[in-house]
């Protein structure tokens, strides 16, 4: 029933889809670590009535599994897209879109929830006493943040940024519900051509395995490195 | 759309999504109990397979874990000269215990070791037995600290059980699907908010019940601060 002379083949052709997931895998982490970021200053700062819509924002994507928001995404964004495009009197067709942009922009609005999170229990890891140290200094609020926030806010985030990268990785794995072929996808593809369903799906929870084991070894050299400077 | 007969159809597969929560609840404790111990106690070998297993569990999509269990399942049960019984239901079951374990393990095991130094060396050198030592001075004070990433855990553990469609369980997705056919497929985004509101709730009370005893357990006073629970979700 296991049939080992499928491994290698199966391998090869699970492999090409490698530099793809990567790639959407980092375009959502950019992006989401972007919207989270700005979230995180929303709550830092305590701006009034956006703060609230941003936590109303995290409760609401938290409580929804990611299948559920990539489906809505799936039905619901190219409609939306068309007519926020017909606002500005753009003629696009919201059809036409892609299902990987779909995907990608389905990924950033859950997983921005969680990045707001990191980001904002890396700014409270910040003590306050720097900050006085700083003005006292005569630094501008600009300088602060730039030369003395960002630098120990970046290490203190690291790990966090590594694990929510795994994280993205795995969520891509949902994609194959709207045709987009990541590492997942492309096992099941292989597998249904040759019918060696287990063989392939084995060797897609190796390579998932490989990739964590070489996510947190880079993060975890990075952090070290970056300890050492500050 | 008839959100009237929508909603208590979509009830009707309720049960299952349960079901396949509770058993994973239940079997994925107890791994995560066994692989926890293992992990601690760093016996040779079998500690590094108790390590496997966690990064399996953790690293690996959820859907592609539920395929393995899914077409795994009867490739080990036939070397067992057993054959032909797997349902999707029994392999989502098996699967999301193994997920579910393996992720909770990484819950147990800061909060093991976040307990006091001290306090593990005192009950040693009163001579206490691992078991004795982890069930009266350790797991008190643990408890109390792993909650919040308990409550985690069994939010992610529901979202998760929304994929056993995929193997072909009949849990509230699949009947979503279901209805969304026979209406000619019109209403897939309205379904898909009316699913959406249905596991925000099933979420929130899932949360309300951790909420309940973490608020308990912190009536006993344990000194231990809640260790940092990863933030990130878990598909």
């Amino acid at each position: 029933m296991f049939d080992i002379e499928v491994l290698l083949p199966d391998l090869r052709e699970i492999l090409s889809a490698v530099p793809l997931t990567l790639a959407m895998a980092l375009a959502v982490f950019v992006l989401s670590t972007i919207v989270g970021s700005l979230f995180a200053m929303v709550e830092y700062r305590r701006i009034p009535v956006l703060r609230q819509l941003v936590v109303a924002y995290k409760v609401a994507f938290k409580g929804v599994p990611m299948v559920v928001v990539i489906f809505l995404a799936y039905y619901g964004l190219p409609a939306t897209l068309q007519f926020l495009a017909s606002l500005f009197g753009i003629d696009y067709n919201g059809h036409a879109t892609p299902n990987w942009v779909t995907l990608i922009v389905a990924l950033t609005a859950c997983v921005a929830a969680f990045q707001a999170e990191i980001v904002k229990g890396a700014l409270n890891s910040f003590e306050r006493g720097q900050a006085d140290a700083a003005y006292s200094l005569g630094y501008r609020k600009s300088q602060l943040f730039r030369r003395v926030m960002l630098p120990q806010v970046i290490v203190a985030a690291i790990p966090d940024l590594a694990n929510s990268f795994m994280v993205i990785m795995k969520a891509l794995s949902l994609g194959f519900a709207i045709e987009v072929v990541d590492i997942f996808a492309q096992a099941q593809l292989t597998a249904a051509l040759n019918f060696y369903y287990l063989e392939a799906f084995l060797v897609a929870v190796a390579i998932y395995m490989v990739i964590a084991y070489a996510v947190t070894q880079i993060a975890d050299r990075t952090e070290r490195a970056l300890r050492v400077r500050t | 759309m008839d959100l009237s007969i929508m909603i208590p159809e979509l009830l009707s597969a309720l049960p299952l999504t349960l079901a396949i929560t509770f058993t994973a609840m239940v079997a994925g404790f107890v791994l995560a109990l066994i692989a926890t111990t293992l992990r601690i106690r760093r016996a040779p070998l079998i500690a590094q397979l108790a390590d496997i297993y966690v990064s399996y569990a953790r690293s690996v999509p959820v859907v592609l874990q539920l395929f393995v269990a899914f077409y795994g399942l009867p490739v080990l049960v036939a070397g067992f000269g057993i054959d032909d019984f797997v349902s999707p239901t029994i392999a989502a079951m098996l699967g999301l215990s193994l997920y579910h374990g393996g992720y909770l393990s990484e819950v147990m095991r800061p909060a093991y070791l976040a307990v006091e130094r001290g306090q593990h060396d005192a009950a040693d050198s009163l001579g206490y037995t691992f078991g004795q030592k982890l069930l009266r001075v350790v797991a008190p004070q643990a408890v109390h600290v792993a909650l919040p990433g308990y409550g985690n855990a069994i939010i992610y553990l529901v979202h998760n059980v929304a994929l056993v469609m995929y193997i072909g369980a009949a849990d509230v997705m699949a009947t979503a699907h279901l209805v969304m056919e026979r209406d000619y497929n019109q209403y897939q985004f309205e379904t898909y908010l009316v699913l959406a509101v249905l596991y925000s709730v099933l979420c929130l009370l899932a949360w309300l019940i951790v909420r309940f005893f973490e608020l308990r357990s912190a009536k006993f006073g344990a000194s231990a601060a809640p260790a940092r629970t990863t933030l990130m979700a878990s598909v």
